[in-house]
């Protein structure tokens, strides 16, 4: 148990690195940088072009089934990991388990197929 | 006060301010920034119970897949409008009534609540032990589990595809 506490005490100090590596580094910059604002470079950089209208505009129904299907692959492949690593331990029968499991999830990705919610258009 | 003791108080802390803020903050982006910071330490609480798999699902389900798919949902709605503070002093009144009776439920139910002895070696290869309790006891669960993914699925695909056909007409 000891060694499993001090193994994530490193995983703290990653964390702590990774906090105080941005916040020094911008801090630093903004002492360091000059500031001398004007219109011209306040405007948001859109390839040379004049921004126009506004930036959060309301997206197409469309890309909500994309990130529905990616949440539910995602718990899908959840399932896998501990399979993966489990499986010298179970032998065939898991194999049919999850070979039921993704069947199951496959007659989804073809009913998504086949009512055309894959093409993009 | 041992390590563990102050790391999940810190947890904790985390956890319940995310949740604060996200009920306060006025942008809802800003407000799923808040959700994040609960999603990750909660997955902290969840190393110190040495559940480490469960840990590495939080952060890959909640604050991955489950984020994204609150941002999608921000992107597709109208949401300029910063949230304005509704209700009258009764129904404030009736809020923090119920948030008290909630808490005391809550409190009561938990109080003399017994999980029996503490398990041991639990994070010993961690993913392997899921794996073999998985596959070997709970396996009509893990195949409902599929069927309510796939209900999930073709739901999404029924609901999103009407959407889209009234949006054509």
């Amino acid at each position: 148990m000891n060694v499993y506490v001090n193994s994530y005490v490193v995983v703290f100090v990653f964390l702590c690195l990774g906090i105080l590596l941005p916040i020094v580094a911008l801090t630093a910059g903004r002492f360091l940088r000059p500031h001398a604002p004007n219109a011209a470079k306040q405007t948001t950089y859109e390839s040379g072009l004049d921004p126009f209208h506004d930036s959060r505009v309301q997206f197409n129904v469309r890309y909500y089934i994309f990130a529905l299907l990616f949440v539910i692959f995602d718990v899908e492949t959840v399932f896998l990991y501990p399979w993966a690593v489990a499986f010298e331990k179970l032998g065939a029968f898991a194999l049919i388990e999850m070979l039921i499991f993704v069947v199951m999830l496959l007659i989804g990705l073809v009913y998504a197929w086949k009512k055309k919610v894959l093409k993009w258009m | 006060m041992s390590g563990q003791y102050i790391a999940f108080f810190v947890l904790a802390l985390i956890a319940l301010g995310g949740g604060i803020f996200m009920l306060n903050l006025n942008k809802v982006v800003h407000m799923v920034v808040a959700l994040v910071f609960t999603f990750v330490s909660i997955a902290g609480i969840y190393v110190l119970l040495s559940a480490e798999f469960v840990a590495a699902v939080q952060v890959l389900i909640y604050s991955g897949a489950i984020t994204i798919i609150m941002l999608f949902g921000i992107m597709l709605t109208r949401h300029q409008d910063d949230g304005q503070s509704t209700g009258s002093p009764l129904r404030k009144a009736f809020a923090l009534l119920g948030t008290v009776a909630f808490g005391a439920v809550m409190y009561i139910g938990i109080r003399t609540l017994d999980f029996g002895s503490e398990a041991v070696g639990l994070h010993d290869k961690n993913t392997e032990q899921i794996g073999i309790a998985i596959y070997s006891k709970y396996v009509i669960p893990f195949e409902l589990a599929s069927v309510l993914l796939l209900v999930a699925l073709i739901g999404a695909v029924i609901l999103a595809k009407k959407d889209d056909k009234e949006a054509g007409e």
